[in-house]
C-alpha cells in the first residue's frame, strides 16, 4: 500500500466508482430482461392478441353477379352484363398534403378538388372520393402515385340492350343489392356466395402473403339466368305499346304476351319505362314497378269469359242456354245495369253476354250458380273459381319482386255480399293483377291446366351445371276441357263481332284470335270510383289449331273519346296479334 | 496549453503499449451485424411504406458502416493526447452545426436536429455529444492534474453553463430530450468518476431535475408523451400509439419469436420501425431468447468498456472511455426502456442497432478512441485519482502496472 497523506480523506477511488456505476447498469439492463420476460412471456398471448386484431383483417372477396341471357330467335343474347369500374378512396392517415393530392386528382378525373380534400380530412381510415373510373382513369391516378390514395375494383351491371324490358329485369343498388324484377326476386341466386380473406396485412391494409394465418375461400360466382323473353318480340312488343299508348293519349300501360301452355313470358312490358344502368337517375319511383306483377286493378269487362266458363263448367248453364235480359237488376239497394249499349231488354245468350259485354248478363251467370239467384251457393261456388281455378288473391310466384296477390272479397263476410259478388262477375269490387288475369284466361283456353307463369327458361350455376326449368302446373280442372274448347269459340266470336269496333282487321280465317274489352272506372285512393277516369283493358288469344300466345293489353286513363277497352287498349293488342302473325310466324290453322 | 497536458502527454509516449482489446472490436461487429440483419429483413415493408427501392435502407446503413469503419480505423490509431489538440476544433464545429441546425435545417415535429448534406442528413446531436466528451474529458483531466477535482469553485461553474447551452441548444431548440438526457448523464459519470466532492453531484442533480420540470411543464407535446407514459393504453391511436405497438411487438414475439421474415409490426403498424423502435422489432423477430442475447451482448460490450475504465491510469483516457460508457448504455436504457414501456419514449437510436448514418459513424468513432486507450492499459486496476495524479513511486502496485511506469512523472510534485 502506498503511504498516507494529508488528502488521504479526500481520496476518491474511481475503480470503486466504476464499479458502481457499472453495478447499476447491470441491474438496469437485468430489469429489461425481467420486464422483457413478462411482456414476451408471461403478457405474450394478449399482446399476440391484440397484434392480430389489429394486423389480421377480414376481407369478403366480392363473388361475379351472373349475367342474364334472353332468346333472340334460335340464338341467345345477353341482356345484362357486368362491367370492371374502379372506386377511388383515400385513407386520410397517410395524407399530408391534402391541397396538393386533391388538386392533382382533379387534374386526372376531374370533379371537385374542394370536394376530395373534405373526404381528405376525415377522420377516418377510408373514405370514397369518386366512383365508376374506369380503367384509363384508374391508370392515370395510379402514375400519380399519391399515398394513401388507391382505386378498388367494381363491378357494375350494364345493359347492351338499354331500356329494354327494364322493368323486368330490376336494377342492381349501390350496395349490389338487386331491387326489383328479377334482380329482387332472383338476388341470391344472381349474386352468388362472395369469398372469404382472412389475412395478415400491412397498416395500410395490403395483405402480406404466405402467412399461416390467411384463410381464402373462393367465392362463387352468381347464376347465370336464360329468360323465356324473346329479345326481338319483346322489343317489337314494346315499341307496340308506346306507340298505341301515344295514340290512345295515355301516359301509362303495359302489354304482356305468353305461352298458354307452359307459363313461359315472352315479353313483358310497361311503360313509361328506364334504363337500369342509370336508376339513379328516375324520378318516380313507380317507373321501377313491373305493374303487369304488381299493380292490381279492378279488372272489368275480361272478368266475364272467366265468369261464363266458371258457369259453363260447373253445367248451370250451357254454350246454347238463352235467357231474358231485363237490361237491369236490382240487387238489394242497388242495380245492376249495363255500360255499354246493351240494345234494351230481351232474350239473350252466353255468347251474347260476351259479345255485347252485358254486366247484367253476367250477373244472371252468377244467379245460375246460386240456382237462379244471388245467394251464399252462388258465392261460395264463385269464391271457388275465383281463388282455387283462377287463384286471383294469391301471388303466382313468377321471378320478380313485389308482385302483389290482389284481392277478393270474402264471400260470407261484410255487408252487402250480394251485390258486391254480382259486381264481382263482371270485374268490379275485387282486383287481381294483369299477370293473374292472363295466367287464368291461359288455363281457361288450353284445356284447364294452370300453368305457373314463368321468365326464366334456365339457369347455369358457376361451375358450368345447367338447371332447365320445366313448366310448373299449379293447378289442374280449372275447367273442363270441353268447356276450354267452348271459350276459345266464345271468345273469337267476340273478335269476330266487334273486330271494326276494336280497330282491327277482319279475322284472315287462317288464325284463331278471341279476346274480350274491359274498361273499369278507376278506384280512388280514398274509396269510392273516379267518375271519368277509366282503364282499359283487353285481353285475348291468338292461335292456329289452338290458342299459341296469350296477349294482356292495359292502357291507364286513355284520353280518346270511347271505351278504353275497345277504343284504347283492343288497337294494341291488334296491332300485337299481327306483329306475331307477320314477324313471328305464329302457327296456323291446319284444320 | 497547460502544464499537466504537456506532461500526460509525454507520459503516453512513454508508456508501453500492448495488444488493443479486440473483444470490443467483435462485439462491436457482432452488435452492428445483428442490427444489419434485422434492417435487412424489415426492408421490403419499410420499402414499400415510404416508397423506396427495395435495398434503399440497406445500402445507407452498409455506407453508414463503410463510413463508420472510416472513423473507426482514423480513431483508432490517432495518439490520445492528440484528441485535445482536436477539442477546440470540435468544440467549435459543435457550435457552428447547432446553430447551422437552426438556420438550414430542416424542421419536423417543430423540432430542428437534421441538417440536409447532399443525400445524406446529419444529426447535429452526435456531433455535439462527440465535442462534449472531448471537451469534458480534457476539462476534468485538467482539474485533477491541477488538484482541483475537489474544488467545487473551479468545477461548479463551467459545468453549469454547459449544462445550459444543453438545456436551451439540445433541449429547447432541437427539442431532443433524448440527447439531452443522454449528455447530461455523460456529464454526471465523467464528474463522478472524476471524483468531483459528492456536494457537487448533489446540486448538479437538483439543477437537473429543475430543468426537466421546466422543460417538460413548458411543452403541451411534452406534457402529452408523460401522460402517455404513464398510461400507455390511454390512447393507443394517438399519443400512444407508437408506444402501443412496441409493446404489441414486444409481446408478441413471445419466448423464440416470430422468426425472422414473420414480423408484422414493421410493416408499418410501428414507426419508426428501423429507427428508434428497431428494438422492438427485434424483439417480434427474436424473441425472449434473442433479446436476452442481444442484452448480454451489451451488457458484455458495456463490462469490456468498465474494464478499461478500471485499467486506464491516465486519467484523460479513462474520462474519454467513462463518457463513451456513459453515452453508449445511456442511450441503450433509454432505447429499450421506451420499447418495453418502462421510460417515456424519447426519440432515440439503439447503439449499433438502429439505422442511422450520424449516429453510426459517431459511436464508431468513439470505440476507436476506446480501441487506442486500450492498448495502455494496465494489469492492475486503479484504486486512486491521487496515485496517478501525484506519484507512483514506492507503491507496490506499480511494478505491475503496464504502460503507466512513467519515469517522466516522477519527480514532480
Amino acid at each position: 500500500m502506498r503511504p498516507r497523506t494529508d488528502n488521504d480523506e479526500k481520496t476518491i477511488n474511481p475503480a470503486q466508482r466504476v464499479q458502481v456505476w457499472f453495478i447499476c447498469l447491470a441491474i438496469i439492463i437485468g430489469i429489461f430482461g425481467i420486464r422483457l420476460f413478462y411482456l414476451q412471456v408471461i403478457r405474450h398471448d394478449y399482446y399476440r392478441k391484440a397484434a392480430l386484431s389489429s394486423q389480421l383483417k377480414e376481407y369478403l372477396v366480392p363473388a361475379e353477379r351472373g349475367i342474364i341471357e334472353a332468346r333472340d330467335g334460335d340464338q341467345i343474347t345477353p341482356i345484362v352484363l357486368n362491367e370492371k369500374k374502379y372506386t377511388l378512396f383515400v385513407d386520410p392517415k397517410y395524407i399530408t398534403e391534402s391541397e396538393k393530392a386533391a388538386f392533382k386528382i382533379q387534374k386526372e378525373i376531374g370533379g371537385d378538388a374542394s370536394a376530395y380534400e373534405k373526404q381528405m380530412k376525415l377522420d377516418t381510415r377510408y373514405a370514397i372520393l369518386a366512383k365508376k373510373l374506369d380503367k384509363s382513369q384508374k391508370e392515370k391516378i395510379d402514375k400519380l402515385d399519391i399515398k394513401g390514395i388507391g382505386t378498388r375494383e367494381e363491378s357494375y351491371r350494364t345493359y347492351p340492350q338499354g331500356e329494354l324490358a327494364a322493368q323486368i329485369l330490376g336494377f342492381v343498388d349501390n350496395d349490389g343489392v338487386g331491387k326489383y324484377g328479377l334482380e329482387q326476386a332472383l338476388n341470391t341466386e344472381l349474386q352468388g356466395v362472395p369469398g372469404q380473406l382472412r389475412a395478415i396485412t400491412d397498416a395500410r391494409g395490403v395483405p402480406l402473403v404466405a402467412n399461416k394465418d390467411n384463410i381464402i375461400t373462393r367465392p362463387q360466382n352468381g347464376d347465370r339466368v336464360l329468360l323465356t323473353v324473346d329479345v326481338s318480340m319483346q322489343k317489337q312488343m314494346e315499341d307496340l305499346l308506346k306507340a298505341g299508348l301515344d295514340k290512345a293519349k295515355s301516359k301509362s300501360g303495359s302489354a304482356f304476351i305468353m305461352d298458354p301452355y307452359t307459363g313461359a313470358i315472352k315479353a313483358m312490358a310497361n311503360y313509361p319505362t328506364y334504363n337500369p344502368g342509370e336508376y339513379f337517375k328516375v324520378e318516380n319511383g313507380d317507373t321501377f314497378n313491373n305493374s303487369v306483377v304488381s299493380s292490381p286493378l279492378e279488372v272489368g269487362s275480361i272478368m266475364k269469359p272467366l265468369t261464363a266458363a266458371a258457369a259453363l263448367d260447373k253445367g248451370v248453364v250451357s254454350k246454347n242456354t238463352t235467357y231474358f235480359d231485363p237490361s237491369k237488376y236490382k240487387i238489394g239497394d242497388a242495380t245492376v245495369t249495363n255500360i255499354e249499349e246493351d240494345g234494351g231488354a230481351g232474350t239473350r245468350s252466353v255468347a251474347d253476354i260476351l259479345e255485347l259485354s252485358l254486366n247484367t248478363g253476367a250477373t244472371w251467370l252468377l244467379m245460375q250458380m246460386g240456382g237462379g239467384e244471388i245467394n251464399q251457393k252462388a258465392r261460395e261456388t264463385w269464391y271457388d273459381y275465383m281463388t282455387n281455378h283462377y287463384r286471383f288473391g294469391k301471388i303466382t310466384g313468377i321471378e320478380q319482386g313485389y308482385e302483389s296477390p290482389g284481392t277478393v272479397p270474402d264471400p260470407n263476410k261484410g255487408y252487402g255480399l250480394n251485390i258486391q259478388y254480382a259486381n264481382t262477375a263482371f270485374g268490379q269490387g275485387m282486383s287481381a293483377t294483369p299477370l293473374q288475369m292472363g295466367a287464368a284466361l291461359s288455363a281457361v283456353i288450353n284445356g284447364g291446366t294452370y300453368y305457373k307463369p314463368r321468365l326464366v327458361e334456365s339457369t347455369t350455376n358457376s361451375k358450368g351445371k345447367v338447371t332447365k326449368k320445366k313448366p310448373e302446373i299449379s293447378g289442374r280442372n280449372v275447367v273442363s276441357p270441353k268447356v276450354s274448347e267452348e271459350m276459345v269459340g266464345l271468345m273469337q266470336g267476340v273478335v269476330n263481332k266487334n273486330y271494326a269496333v276494336y280497330g282491327m282487321k277482319k279475322p284472315d280465317g287462317r288464325h284463331i284470335i278471341g279476346g274480350k274489352t274491359g274498361t273499369a272506372q278507376i278506384t280512388k285512393p280514398t274509396g269510392g270510383y273516379y267518375e271519368d277516369k277509366f282503364n282499359g283493358t283487353f285481353m285475348g288469344f291468338l292461335g292456329g289449331d289452338s290458342p299459341e300466345y296469350v296477349i294482356f293489353v292495359r292502357v291507364n286513363e286513355p284520353g280518346i273519346k270511347g271505351y278504353a277497352g275497345s277504343k284504347a287498349a283492343a288497337p294494341i293488342f291488334a296491332s300485337i296479334t299481327e306483329m306475331l302473325i307477320n314477324n313471328f310466324n305464329a302457327t296456323p290453322k291446319t284444320r | 496549453m497547460q502544464p499537466g497536458g504537456r506532461r500526460r502527454e509525454v507520459g503516453s509516449q512513454v508508456a508501453r503499449q500492448h495488444k488493443p482489446d479486440y473483444w470490443l472490436l467483435l462485439l462491436s461487429a457482432g452488435l452492428l451485424a445483428m442490427g444489419l440483419v434485422v434492417l435487412y429483413s424489415i426492408s421490403p415493408g419499410l420499402s414499400a411504406q415510404k416508397n423506396v427501392g427495395e435495398n434503399y435502407y440497406v445500402i445507407k446503413q452498409l455506407t453508414a458502416i463503410g463510413l463508420g469503419l472510416a472513423a473507426f480505423i482514423f480513431t483508432a490509431n490517432t495518439p490520445v493526447n492528440l484528441w485535445r489538440k482536436f477539442e477546440r476544433p470540435i468544440v467549435i464545429a459543435a457550435f457552428v452545426v447547432a446553430i447551422a441546425v437552426r438556420v438550414v435545417g430542416e424542421q419536423i415535429n417543430g423540432a430542428y436536429r437534421w441538417i440536409q448534406l447532399g443525400g445524406m442528413s446529419f444529426q447535429a446531436a452526435e456531433l455535439i455529444k462527440f465535442a462534449l466528451l472531448i471537451w469534458l474529458a480534457g476539462f476534468l483531466a485538467d482539474r485533477i492534474r491541477n488538484h482541483e477535482i475537489q474544488d467545487t469553485s473551479k468545477i461548479q461553474k463551467p459545468l453549469f453553463i454547459v449544462l445550459g447551452l444543453i438545456a436551451v441548444i439540445v433541449a429547447f431548440v432541437q427539442s431532443d430530450l433524448g440527447s439531452s438526457a443522454v449528455m447530461v448523464a455523460m456529464i454526471a459519470s465523467m464528474v463522478f468518476i472524476a471524483g468531483a466532492p459528492k456536494k457537487l453531484l448533489f446540486q448538479t442533480a437538483i439543477a437537473i431535475i429543475i430543468g426537466i420540470v421546466l422543460l417538460t411543464s413548458t411543452s403541451s407535446y411534452r406534457r402529452s408523451r408523460l401522460a402517455t407514459f404513464f398510461n400507455p393504453t390511454r390512447d393507443c391511436q394517438a399519443e400512444g400509439y407508437q408506444a402501443c405497438q412496441a409493446l404489441i411487438a414486444v409481446g408478441s414475439g413471445g419466448i423464440a419469436g416470430l422468426g425472422l421474415g414473420k414480423g408484422v409490426q414493421a410493416y408499418g403498424y410501428l414507426p419508426e420501425s428501423q429507427n428508434d423502435s428497431i428494438f422492438a422489432i427485434y424483439a417480434e423477430k427474436f424473441g425472449f431468447l434473442g433479446v436476452t442475447a442481444l442484452l448480454g451482448l451489451f451488457l458484455g460490450f458495456f463490462s469490456r468498456l468498465k474494464k478499461v475504465i478500471v485499467h486506464t491510469t491516465d486519467a484523460y483516457s479513462r474520462l474519454l472511455v467513462v463518457g463513451v460508457l456513459a453515452w453508449l448504455s445511456t442511450q441503450t436504457i433509454i432505447n429499450i426502456g421506451a420499447m418495453t414501456g418502462m421510460l417515456p419514449l424519447k426519440g432515440i437510436t439503439l447503439p449499433f442497432i438502429s439505422y442511422g448514418g450520424t449516429s453510426l459513424v459517431f459511436i464508431t468513432a468513439a470505440i476507436g478512441i476506446v480501441f487506442q486507450i486500450s492498448r495502455y492499459t494496465s494489469y492492475s486496476v486503479v484504486n486512486s485519482q491521487k496515485v496517478e495524479g501525484q506519484s507512483h513511486e514506492g507503491t507496490t502496485d506499480r511494478r505491475r502496472l503496464r504502460g503507466t511506469y512513467n519515469p517522466g512523472a516522477r519527480g514532480r510534485n
